[in-house]
């Protein structure tokens, strides 16, 4: 599937009319756009024309020198497919071209994709206007440019405007023999937002990091008492571009030196997801460069590789994290089947549950498991579901129950709760099931190495439950550093370097998946 | 005020029955509004609807991810709003536009936001006895939902009297 920009000419006025209406709440009427058409020189507007009929449009005004970008639209059932940056791109050489100074747009807040896509393009917010638009009382972001004159994104991003001007909307697949050449010691920039962290970073040859950024909310989260998803979107966008900036900077690099840009594109929450893709695809289209996208659990898996590289499958890995408890078989790297998981509840988010219930802190994990160094684990039986079944699924669900039951037998009875021995007594419960059913998995498999991932995986209790059992059994044991156990964008880079020898990127098509499987 | 009706349930694999008797009667565009302590059972209740439903695999809960999407002959969207805070982070998950289109949506912790909920929908509230058992408050808000509150009664009442004799 192509689509080619050109100018938009009066015929296309019904097609455009019918996208204004479907895409604004208070859209342009068509005599609007026919009075356009009539300024003449001072605008140049341009639509994206396809077999499908047409899929977007833009539009240009020249004020002083200066270029405002008008309506930018695509169509609902096009969007996610690079239109819009194609677009976009047909705006910036058309500026160029009459040597505007810069250019600015106005945005509603709540659309992150496309404050993620302008901000990549080399846009920044400057101010608001108040109660802009008169639908929803939203104020508008005004973005502007630098200066258009400069060497940046533009420029880069003119470059490539003759390629993307035809935008195939499948997938643009690589030379793979010109990629495996510079692989061992390519230079990638990852993005990740799948969750509540913004994350960048820069791996040299797979394995070098030349730097990690994690902006924490950790103590944003703190204040609230849980994961506050309003990181899913806005707080991404306000920091992303600081984020990406800085793991550029702390490596000492430009966009120049990177070889391909990668971005986590699923599983993970929606509105977090697409920031970070949408960004991803903007960096990308501005520099030329491929992009490749990650699943984020192999981003896990790949933790362990930044820190043991000599790890090779066949190998099973549990992925223990807030939102997934799963064993994974690898009999090769990119190829994973998923051999259990959680059937309700997954363990962190079980610990974070449990913290809550027992009035401890946000993130649940790292308290309870504190508690539990000075507690009696024999001290309550709560129960192992399904820690004797045939199959490698886990169930918490009635172990977080059997724990609030508990507390609240308690507290009726009037006894002070024993925090130490309850936290000691429900993570001794969890941590056995998963020894238990990762035993279970490496004898099914007859793999010899066994991998740890998920923020979970940072649970001291757990790492040596699951080291001393395996070493028993003359199994090799991996657990990632502790400052990669929780989301990062180290482990994406370290996933994308394997993907990237193998030559495969993502197009102009890339999208979010917020259901991605892996296997 | 609807008067609600009680159901009790005496073991978590009647709460999931009892679901599943839900999921066989849903339409597309229902909406089920959950609400329930921690360990109430309300994933479990879940579990049922998409049995009843017809999906296939594991419906974990979508605390994590807030909202997880089963596909089935009716696409079963399934809410989980525990964590979040504030209204507009509703638009952030894409909810009004969920509850527009044609699955089903069951919405667990619905009561962080009861303003935000449509007004047809079936309200199940479920509280946790001291000896095990949940008591399930059903009220339909709405015509459509009082339709199905009536249905579920009815479908059962049958389901466990034919059981019990």
């Amino acid at each position: 599937m192509s689509a080619r920009v050109r100018p938009l000419l009066e015929t296309d006025l019904e097609r455009v009319v019918a996208i204004e209406r479907a895409t604004f709440p208070t859209p342009w009427t068509r005599g609007m756009f026919v009075d356009e058409l009539l300024q003449g020189r001072s605008r140049a507007w341009f639509v994206a024309d396809s077999p499908w009929g047409l899929l977007g449009y833009a539009g240009l005004m020249e004020v002083d020198g200066e270029g405002h970008i008008l309506n930018l639209a695509v169509r609902g059932d096009a969007r996610g497919r690079g239109i819009g940056a194609a677009l976009l791109e047909a705006v910036f050489d058309e500026a160029l071209r009459r040597e505007l100074a810069r250019l600015t747009l106005e945005v509603r807040p709540s659309n992150v994709a496309a404050r993620a896509m302008y901000a990549a393009a080399g846009f920044s917010e400057e101010g608001r206007r108040p109660g802009y638009y008169a639908d929803s009382g939203e104020d508008a972001i005004v973005m502007w440019t630098g200066p258009l004159s400069s060497e940046g994104m533009q420029i880069a991003m003119s470059a490539v405007s003759k390629r993307a001007a035809d935008i195939g909307a499948v997938t643009i697949e690589r030379d793979g023999s010109g990629l495996e050449a510079t692989s061992s010691n390519d230079v990638i920039l990852a993005i990740e937002t799948s969750c509540d962290e913004t994350a960048a970073a820069v791996l040299r040859g797979g394995r070098e990091v030349l730097s990690s950024v994690v902006a924490s909310q950790v103590d944003f989260h703190a204040r609230f008492g849980g994961v506050v998803p309003e990181i899913a979107s806005r707080k991404h966008v306000e920091a992303i571009s600081g984020v990406v900036d800085e793991a550029l900077t702390l490596a000492g690099i430009g966009l120049r030196d990177v070889t391909a840009i990668a971005v986590t594109y699923g599983p993970g929450l929606v509105g977090a997801l697409v920031v970070g893709v949408a960004y991803a695809k903007g960096l990308a289209l501005a520099s030329g460069l491929p992009l490749v996208g990650v699943n984020h659990l192999e981003g896990h898996l790949f933790a362990n590789v930044l820190k043991e590289p000599d790890i090779e499958p066949p190998l099973v890995a549990l992925l223990v994290s807030g939102g997934h408890t799963s064993l994974i078989h690898v009999p090769a790297w990119g190829e994973y089947h998923t051999l259990g998981s959680t059937l309700d509840d997954a363990a962190g988010e079980a610990f974070d549950k449990v913290a809550k219930a027992l009035g401890l802190g946000y993130p649940g994990g790292p308290a309870i498991s504190r508690l539990a160094v000075d507690g009696d684990a024999a001290a309550i039986p709560f129960p192992r579901a399904m820690i004797n079944t045939a199959d490698l699924d886990f169930s918490l669900s009635g172990l977080k129950t059997a724990v609030i039951t508990y507390i609240r037998k308690e507290e009726q009875a009037g006894r002070e709760l024993n925090l130490p021995d309850i936290s000691a007594s429900f993570q001794a419960a969890v941590i056995d099931v998963q020894v238990s059913k990762a035993l279970r998995a490496v004898a099914e498999t007859g793999v010899s190495t066994f991998l740890i991932g998920g923020g979970v995986s940072a649970n001291p209790a757990l790492r040596a439950a699951l080291t001393t059992a395996m070493n028993a059994r003359g199994v090799r044991v991996s657990v990632p550093p502790f400052d990669l156990c929780t989301d990062n964008a180290a482990m994406i880079a370290a996933a994308a370097h394997f993907r990237l020898g193998r030559g495969e990127t993502l197009g102009p098509s890339a999208e979010a998946i917020p259901d991605l499987r892996l296997g | 005020m609807v008067e609600p009706t009680a159901i009790i349930t005496g073991s978590a694999d009647e709460t999931r029955a009892l679901g599943e008797t839900l999921g066989r009667v849903l339409a597309r565009n229902d909406v089920v509004a959950l609400t329930g302590d921690l360990g109430a059972g309300k994933t479990v209740l879940v579990q049922g609807i998409a049995a009843g439903l017809g999906v296939v695999g594991h419906v974990p809960s979508p605390t994590f991810n807030i909202l997880l999407v089963h596909r089935a002959p009716i696409t079963l969207y399934h809410f989980d709003l525990y964590r979040l805070e504030h209204v507009r982070q509703l638009a952030d998950i894409d909810f009004y536009e969920t509850l527009e289109s044609d699955g089903v949506c069951v919405i667990e912790w619905a009561d962080r936001f009861p303003d935000e909920l449509p007004p047809d929908r079936l309200d199940i509230t479920i509280v946790a006895n001291d000896d095990g058992e949940r008591e399930l408050l059903t009220a339909g808000r709405g015509p459509i939902a009082r339709k199905l509150a009536r249905r579920l009664d009815f479908e059962w009442r049958h389901r466990i009297g034919g059981e019990r004799s």
